[in-house]
């Protein structure tokens, strides 16, 4: 018998090696060298993925100041708790003293549905995912975060919870200054005003923190971590002062509640030499602490009151709408307030000097179409000047033609009506399409827009122009931030704040003042009077595009007030600008021009703007209150006669120990300050009365019959028609005698 | 019968230039004309075979090292001993080196002797596993204590031995199906069917593919492997038509690794493989720089060894132990050809078949080629007593080689 291998033998083991060696190894290479080199990337991606916690370390946003550098927006820090409910269920990543998953969810649970404030059935659901990363709350506060962490600490549920850290948003107050400011997404990304536009400065870049875990997502002592910081926001600083803000919003508010506003209202003051917004508000506006809640509780039971499948589109627009800045995404037709630009472009062409005759007979024929004066009858004969002042359009129609399509439209051009201003806000409305371009302006067209009719621009277009006005003919960079700096004080960013161009001549644009100042004193604008101080303006009603498309079908203004102070220096223009006054009057005069003048008047001092009385106004001018306290009633008599004041003693005393007003407060000329000279006396107060609807020599009886003071302002001064319409302390309110109690008065008969 | 040691010298010289020459047929003559000779216990006819111990040691020491570097994160954690694994297994490698020599002298034909108690301890032990309680209703483990044995090593080694000594004794009518296929049938149907009760599937595969290996080369009729093969086709078409759960489950999940559905399953330890392998790329991380294994890959130092070898080595890597798992095959069914006698011979192609197959069967598995069954990677995977087995084993190719007509180097 044959011992060794046979040839068939060794045939069929070399069958067998080769099959093995060729079909074996061979699927094993093309499997290896599809999951290697074809699939491997893509295999390398999901194993990094699983290996790599990537954690974003969020970049700290940067701070808004305004111009003294008050805070306005600031972020702190806040944290995210983060739930990895993977682990829950992997029995090796458990914490010691666990046996059971369901145990270990409803520790979870219910630990974090109290301390969260969240709902316990909830939580537990979560914990059934299979995420590593699932966040539970958002936006927690240091006090949460630590009740947080001695729960992890307490339960060793290091793996499953996680804070991680973030930042919330602060605007520490409330509404103010909203519409500027903006406000930032869930995300901390800007969404709207200065935290949308400057969203690139102020948030920063986000860091990353890179780290191995092992599938447990517990540590081990293998570990590799990359930290890369995070790069904070740059902070802004604002041209807005926070004491002007807060007066313009303070007037508007009270401007919209007592005009009936129903459309919102807006409000610009701007720096006519820089261009700098020194303040701009919008009401109503919103908490940008709480963006999404419609402020307006009116609006927000209408939408509650709708079915439900409305109530979300309703809801938007109403949101839109509150966030909307009417400053500079309007546009409206400027009306009578565009005057003073027709006439600018008069004098500089000079076509006429303010003394040149011009009879407005009511109406006048402008290609076919009779085109009426605001004034039935007309206004007959008057100077150009007066013709300003008395808002006629008549003239402006005349100037108009004067000036013909061509220059009007180089000057229309120039004063930056066709443009954006460019400010550094978003959504600046285009006004393109809303005028008529010089090819297809026609003659009634022009002479429709000479007096500010039939074409559109922005609020902001607006008062760049009476800057321009007034500031010796530059237009301006409008801006709202000075500058954009880290937080070591370097500047990363300057306002650009140079002249853009010329386009009238400072003679002009001094004439110009003069005219203005005129109206604001004794023509149709005076109800923007402010004693002392110079003011130039004027006034706008325009009528609103109804829903059918047709001009003044819905009866609905816009009324307006532009002007400047003080007239011989222009420093600072206002625009007041409210949508929809549904009050006793539509009219800019009667409307825009009170809210003007208590703004011009509260900000003019604290921007140390020097008053000057003429003779007349002295009357009604505030003195500072002697101090007579500690002197005898004799002594405090003489001495308040000598500053032409009265005495009125209370109490039984020899010696003054109290007076009203204070010592040093303001006091009208001519006033009463009330003297004590015995404790019980002291005790004394008044009820304010009701001082509105009433001619100036009522409030005085009033007041006098009162025992208190009154300080005038508004119209009063120069016009006996002024009627008193808003007190600054409330009617019934107690207050001690001698108090002084501004009357601000109106002259409602004015129109336009 | 002549002096056995002269005649295998004589052989030995005769068959070198025989061997360059490539003369397959005119050497297989040669060696068919040897005679029976009287064997005697550690008798050493000449040296073994130096490339085998080699490839051997290198491969042992590659599968130490890796089993060191796959393991310690796991070993750190579940044992506080980033050690834990390598202690043991480089103990049982020393002894199994040490038995390996040892087997290397012992003359393989006492085997012969060993042939019915082998395979009758294998169906004992076989029995007596499925007495044992299992884990999870899998019974593949016998403790002893200290260590513990796989039945099934033990069988597929039984079964070798059975068609070495059968088929070398009676090759002559093995074209019978007296004696080519019925006491076969009996043999690997009682074998396979206590393996497969077990449940252990892929240690019933690699059985009945040894099997068939080693009835082919016996010479069996190749229309028996065509039924074989249709009957097995058969038998998997309507297994997994109408056995319902389990098994297609399984299958789902290895056509689908990734499907989230079955990531907390079985496919969990695949998908992770996958994932592994994949980060190696061309050059791999870097030896010690695998990731995968910090806990993502279960027990990364058993049979997916292979996974963190391709993840650390990368594909150059993977494929040079290949290579090294190719060359020793090679070498083995070399020196088994060339064997004396065709028990030797028989023996040695059945043994070195064996790690061929679960080199095979493990990197397929590790890398999703076929779906996921229990195979253990030769020299890499830990397990104290199953390389033991192994290493034993290779002990009886070197044992083999001694008196195998090749050149030694």
């Amino acid at each position: 018998m044959a011992k060794g291998t046979t040839v068939k033998m060794w045939r069929r083991t070399l069958i067998v090696l080769i099959v093995m060696i060729a079909v074996g190894f061979g699927l094993i290479l093309v499997s290896l060298v599809r999951l290697q080199l074809v699939d491997g990337a893509e295999l390398q991606k999901a194993a990094v993925d699983q290996q790599l916690r990537d954690t974003v370390i969020p970049a700290q946003r940067g701070t808004i100041y305004d111009r003294n550098m008050k805070l306005l927006a600031q972020s702190a820090t806040v944290w995210k708790v983060v739930l990895a409910p993977a682990y829950i269920h992997k029995e090796e990543s458990w914490p010691s003293g666990y046996t059971d998953e369901e145990q270990l969810r409803r520790t979870v649970s219910a630990g974090l549905a109290e301390i969260l404030d969240m709902d316990e059935e909830e939580i537990y659901n979560r914990t059934d995912g299979k995420s590593y990363y699932d966040v539970l709350k958002t936006k927690v506060e240091a006090d949460v975060k630590d009740q947080v962490l001695n729960f992890v600490n307490e339960k060793g549920l290091g793996n499953i919870i996680e804070l991680q850290e973030d930042y919330k948003r602060y605007y520490p107050f409330g509404s103010f200054a909203s519409t500027i400011l903006g406000f930032t997404g869930t995300d901390g990304q800007g969404l709207a005003g200065l935290e949308a536009y400057y969203d690139e400065y102020l948030s920063g870049t986000s860091g990353r923190l890179v780290t191995a875990k092992n599938a447990l997502g517990t540590d081990m002592p293998f570990q590799y971590q990359q930290k890369v910081d995070a790069q904070n926001g740059y902070n802004l600083v604002l041209t807005i002062d926070e004491v002007v803000q807060h007066y313009l919003e303070k007037n508007l508010e009270e401007g919209v509640i007592n005009n009936k506003v129903e459309n919102r209202a807006a409000g610009i003051v701007m720096n006519v030499n820089t261009g700098e917004i020194i303040a701009m508000a919008v009401k109503g506006d919103y908490d940008p602490n709480n963006p999404f809640v419609i402020t307006d509780e009116a609006e927000r039971a209408r939408i509650a009151a709708l079915p439900e499948e409305e109530q979300k589109d309703a809801t938007s627009t109403a949101l839109q709408a509150q966030w909307r800045n009417k400053a500079v995404s309007d546009t409206y037709y400027p009306g009578s307030v565009f005057k003073m630009v027709t006439l600018a472009m008069a004098f500089e062409e000079n076509l006429v000097t303010e003394d040149t005759p011009f009879t407005c007979a009511g109406s006048v024929l402008v290609a076919d179409k009779t085109i009426k004066c605001w004034r039935p009858g007309g206004h007959g004969a008057q100077t150009v000047a007066e013709g300003l002042c008395n808002s006629c359009n008549p003239l402006f129609i005349h100037l108009g033609e004067l000036l013909g399509t061509d220059r009007f439209f180089d000057y229309f051009e120039a004063f930056g009506f066709t443009q954006k201003t460019g400010i550094d806000l978003p959504g600046e409305a285009s006004n393109k399409g809303l005028y008529h371009e010089r090819e297809s302006m026609t003659l009634l067209n022009l002479a429709v827009e000479s007096f500010g009719q039939n074409f559109s621009i922005t609020p902001m277009q607006m008062i760049t122009a009476a800057s321009a006005v007034a500031n010796g003919g530059y237009i301006v960079q409008p801006h709202v931030v000075s500058q954009v700096i880290d937080n070591d004080n370097n500047i990363i960013k300057s306002a650009d704040a140079s002249v853009k161009r010329q386009v009238i001549s400072k003679e002009t644009s001094e004439r110009l003042c003069k005219v203005l100042n005129m109206n604001a004193t004794t023509g149709t604008a005076k109800n923007g009077y402010v004693a002392g101080y110079r003011v130039a303006g004027k006034t706008g009603t325009s009528e609103k595009v109804g829903k059918d498309g047709k001009v003044g079908s819905d009866n609905t203004y816009i009324a307006s007030y532009c002007g400047f102070a003080p007239a011989d220096d222009p420093q600072y223009a206002m625009l007041i600008f409210f949508d929809e006054p549904k009050g006793e009057s539509y009219y800019g005069g009667a409307v825009a021009g009170p809210v003007f003048s208590k703004t011009m008047e509260e900000i003019l001092p604290y921007l140390s703007i020097e008053p000057k009385y003429t003779e007349d106004e002295t009357g009604s001018v505030g003195i500072s209150t002697p101090n007579v306290i500690g002197k005898t009633t004799a002594q405090a008599q003489t001495e308040l006669t000598s500053s032409n004041l009265k005495i009125l003693v209370k109490g039984s005393g020899d010696v003054v120990i109290a007076q009203t007003p204070d010592p040093g407060s303001s006091i009208p000329n001519g006033g009463t300050v009330v003297v004590y000279t015995d404790e019980p006396s002291m005790g004394q107060t008044v009820a304010v009365p009701d001082f509105s609807n009433h001619s100036l020599s009522d409030v005085n009886y009033l007041a006098a019959q009162a025992g208190l003071n009154i300080k005038v302002t508004g119209a009063a001064t120069k016009s006996t028609a002024a009627i008193s319409r808003t007190q600054d302390y409330s009617v019934g309110e107690q207050v001690k005698p001698g108090t002084v109690i501004t009357v601000n008065f109106v002259e409602l008969d004015t129109v336009e | 019968m002549t002096d056995s040691r002269s005649d295998l010298k004589r052989g030995e010289r005769g068959m070198s230039p025989e061997k360059t020459g490539g003369k397959v047929k005119s050497s297989g003559n040669r060696i068919g004309k040897k005679i029976r000779q009287k064997v005697n216990l550690f008798s050493v006819r000449a040296g073994l075979d130096i490339p085998f111990l080699f490839l051997i040691l290198v491969l042992v020491s590659i599968g130490l090292v890796m089993l060191f570097s796959s393991s310690y994160a796991y070993a750190y954690h579940y044992y506080a001993d980033s050690f834990y694994f390598i202690k043991r297994q480089a103990l049982f490698a020393i002894a199994g080196i040490i038995l390996m020599v040892a087997i290397s002298y012992f003359d393989y034909h006492h085997f012969h002797k060993f042939t019915i108690p082998v395979l009758v301890l294998a169906w004992i032990l076989l029995g007596v596993v499925m007495a044992l309680p299992g884990t999870k209703g899998v019974h593949r483990w016998i403790d002893l204590g200290v260590l513990s044995v796989q039945p099934s090593e033990i069988a597929k080694f039984a079964l070798i031995l059975w068609f070495a000594h059968f088929i070398s004794v009676n090759f002559k009518r093995m074209n019978t199906f007296k004696i080519g296929i019925l006491p076969h049938l009996f043999v690997v149907v009682i074998t396979v069917g206590l393996v497969v009760i077990e449940p252990h599937l892929s240690a019933s595969v690699i059985l009945l593919l040894i099997s068939t290996i080693m009835l082919f080369v016996g010479g069996v009729k190749k229309k028996w492997f065509i039924i074989a093969f249709i009957v097995v086709a058969i038998a998997a078409v309507l297994y997994l038509t109408f056995k319902e759960g389990y098994a297609n489950d399984r299958i789902a999940g290895w056509l689908d690794p990734f499907n989230p559905e079955y990531i907390k399953d079985e496919t969990w330890q695949t998908s992770q493989s996958l994932l592994s392998i994949g980060s190696g790329g061309l050059f791999g991380l870097g030896f010690g720089q695998s990731r995968q294994k910090y806990l993502y890959l279960p027990e990364p130092q058993n049979d997916f060894i292979f996974a963190i070898v391709c993840e650390e080595l990368g594909l150059i890597g993977a494929l040079l132990i290949i290579i090294l798992f190719i060359l020793l095959i090679w070498r083995g069914i070399t020196l088994s050809l060339r064997a004396k006698d065709k028990f030797g011979m028989l023996l040695g192609v059945g043994l070195t078949t064996q790690v061929g197959l679960q080199v095979i069967l493990n990197i397929m598995v590790v890398t999703n080629t076929i779906p996921n069954t229990g195979i253990s990677l030769p020299f890499f995977s830990y397990g104290g007593t199953s390389l033991i087995i192994l290493l034993a084993q290779m002990g009886i190719v070197l044992s083999i080689s001694r008196t195998s007509a090749v050149e030694r180097s």
